[in-house]
């Protein structure tokens, strides 16, 4: 993890074109390539970021991030006041709650409730940057990684997003397909999975615990 | 812009437009309201691109104009302003709201960032007494499910269905219909029930014309108008699960078994069911939870048919009771294994389809 804490101004080409001016900002480097660009507040959220894999091109003080779809994010820097590197290894990843590991469970034991004729292969499934919650093979012999939330929302489809990113690096795997499992999903995390790619499935956590067993159905 | 208007009438058309308005809007701009002035009326719109509420206001005019100003606080600005006349007026990106001393200075959003959204023409509508129609959406409207997992199910079905109106809501647990004679209407639409359960609070309960389009649904009165996008969805045939007719019958007083399930829900949480047990001369209605104790209650009333004991939720129960508009309730059921349909003794315009519990 490198970060840098110096005046900058950061041009992002793509898209879109967004330009942030001179201030002070934060920027981190992390191993896998991911740059992000901080303010002061505005709790997780970057000003501006680039996800892994890109290139970095630092060349003097204009650092060019460059993705394979060509976007680019140029930062230029002048006074650099704090900078460090360090290694911070393996992270073990977020400590589930109770209901979103025990919904993983659940949809482990009945993965037919997510798609017809999945199978799941393994649970948490290790990749470089951490667990996918499912590893599931569907009816026509394909693989898909299962992200399993309480609630859906951008950031969750990231992760998952990520996870295919390395998963479909593995010839044995690849292609690796994406369902993004919750109990609800924002509209905006929706829409960010489908234009990626990925399928969204809503489930009842109740019902999957089978609470309302005796309730019957009309339909 | 510049307006002169009576702060209640204008915190009402604020308010009511404002409904629409949601909080959680990822845009900026629907978290404001539009404000529309010309030929002597304030037209206030308020949406979440989903539902669009228009509320009209006639105004002294010292100038026409349109205006975005944020929804909650320009309705909560004008309602808590002294009572009397109160003036509106834009001025360089602000809207200028005072009254009887107080001035809020609002900052305007930009008005060409807020949905183009035009009136759909009324000539095939249909005319209903609104107050009608809101007491039997809200007949229908508690077996609508609030689960955004399956959207038709969050709908209420308006279909024709002879010479009436029929309005159909289910959450897969229960199915309310209710039919409204005398009105006209062919084919049928869905449209979504959180925005029909606000057209007594938005547009008002006088006469109403609605337009059942193949996009939006509207809903028209003298005071507003509500409009809707509608399911684009296949309701499920619920028509094969209405029996012709059951085999038993129980007819007992509104009150009393409401008043009954309620004591019985004390004991019951939401999951344990109240058992019914079914005999001549009434019914027996009894629960029972582990770890607290039990209920019983005897309630007298007409039964014919075989003895027979059906388990139902309480809340379910309650909820289909409750909207019986009735003195007497009548139970029906043939099995305890298969739905209960519950109506009024007199008024059958509205019908309930409870499925039981497993016992």
């Amino acid at each position: 993890m490198r970060i840098r804490i110096a005046e900058c101004t950061v041009r992002y080409e793509g898209r879109l074109d967004a330009y942030l001016p001179w201030a002070t900002r934060l920027i981190m480097v992390k191993a896998d390539g991911c740059v992000a660009v901080h303010a002061d507040g505005g709790a997780y959220k970057p000003l501006n970021w680039m996800n892994a894999p890109n290139t970095l091109i630092e060349d003097g003080d204009t650092w060019t991030v460059v993705n394979p779809k060509g976007e680019k994010l140029i930062i230029e820097f002048g006074e650099v006041h704090f900078e460090t590197t360090r290694e911070l290894g393996e992270d073990p990843g977020l400590v589930k709650d109770g209901v979103e590991l025990e919904l993983q469970r659940l949809l482990a034991e009945t993965p037919e409730v997510i798609e017809a004729g999945l199978k799941v292969i393994r649970r948490e499934y290790s990749t470089p940057i951490g667990p996918v919650d499912l590893l599931c093979r569907d009816s026509d012999g394909g693989t898909v990684a299962v992200e399993v939330k309480r609630r859906g929302e951008i950031d969750g489809v990231e992760q998952l997003d990520r996870y295919l990113e390395f998963l479909n690096r593995d010839s044995r795997l690849a292609p690796v397909r994406g369902v993004f499992v919750a109990q609800v999903i924002k509209p905006q995390a929706r829409l960010l999975a489908e234009d990626r790619g990925i399928i969204c499935v809503q489930v009842d956590y109740d019902e999957l615990r089978g609470a309302d067993s005796d309730l019957l159905r009309l339909f | 812009m510049r307006i002169r208007a009576e702060r209640d009438d204008l915190a009402d058309v604020l308010a009511r437009a404002g409904r629409a308005v949601s909080t959680r809007s990822p845009l900026p701009i629907l978290q404001g309201i539009l404000l529309e002035v010309s030929g002597g009326r304030l037209t206030v719109t308020g949406t979440d691109n989903e539902v669009t509420v228009r509320t009209y206001l006639e105004v002294e005019v010292t100038e026409d104009g349109r205006s975005v100003i944020p929804a909650r606080l320009a309705a909560e600005a004008v309602r808590k302003l002294p009572v009397g006349a109160v003036t509106l007026a834009s001025n360089e990106g602000e809207m200028e709201i005072t009254g009887g001393g107080p001035r809020f200075r609002l900052r305007e959003m930009v008005a060409d960032d807020f949905p183009k959204i035009s009136d759909v023409a009324m000539d095939d509508s249909i005319q209903v007494d609104g107050g009608q129609l809101i007491r039997a959406l809200s007949q229908v409207g508690i077996a609508a499910s609030t689960d955004d997992a399956r959207p038709t199910l969050t709908g209420v079905l308006f279909e024709g269905e002879g010479d009436s109106l029929r309005l159909v809501a289910t959450d897969s647990y229960r199915l309310g219909v209710r039919d409204l004679d005398g009105i006209k209407t062919e084919g049928s639409k869905i449209v979504p029930y959180r925005a029909l359960r606000e057209l007594g609070r938005t547009i008002g309960s006088g006469s109403m014309s609605i337009l059942l389009g193949d996009r939006e649904a509207a809903f028209v009165t003298a005071d507003g108008r509500l409009t809707v996008r509608v399911i684009d969805a296949t309701f499920p045939n619920y028509g094969q699960l209405l029996p012709d007719g059951h085999s038993n019958r129980l007819t007992v007083d509104k009150e009393a078994l409401l008043e009954a399930v309620g004591r019985a829900a004390l004991v019951a949480e939401d999951h344990i069911p109240v058992r019914l047990a079914m005999h001549a001369g009434g019914v027996e209605l009894n629960v029972v939870r582990q770890e607290v104790g039990e209920e019983t209650e005897f309630l007298e009333g007409e039964y014919v048919g075989d003895d027979m004991t059906i388990a139902f939720n309480t809340r379910y129960l309650t909820d289909g009771v409750n909207a019986v508009d009735d003195e007497k309730i009548v139970i029906e059921t043939s099995d305890p294994l298969k739905p209960g349909l519950l109506h009024g003794a007199e008024k059958t315009d509205f019908q309930y389809l409870l499925m039981p519990v497993r016992l």
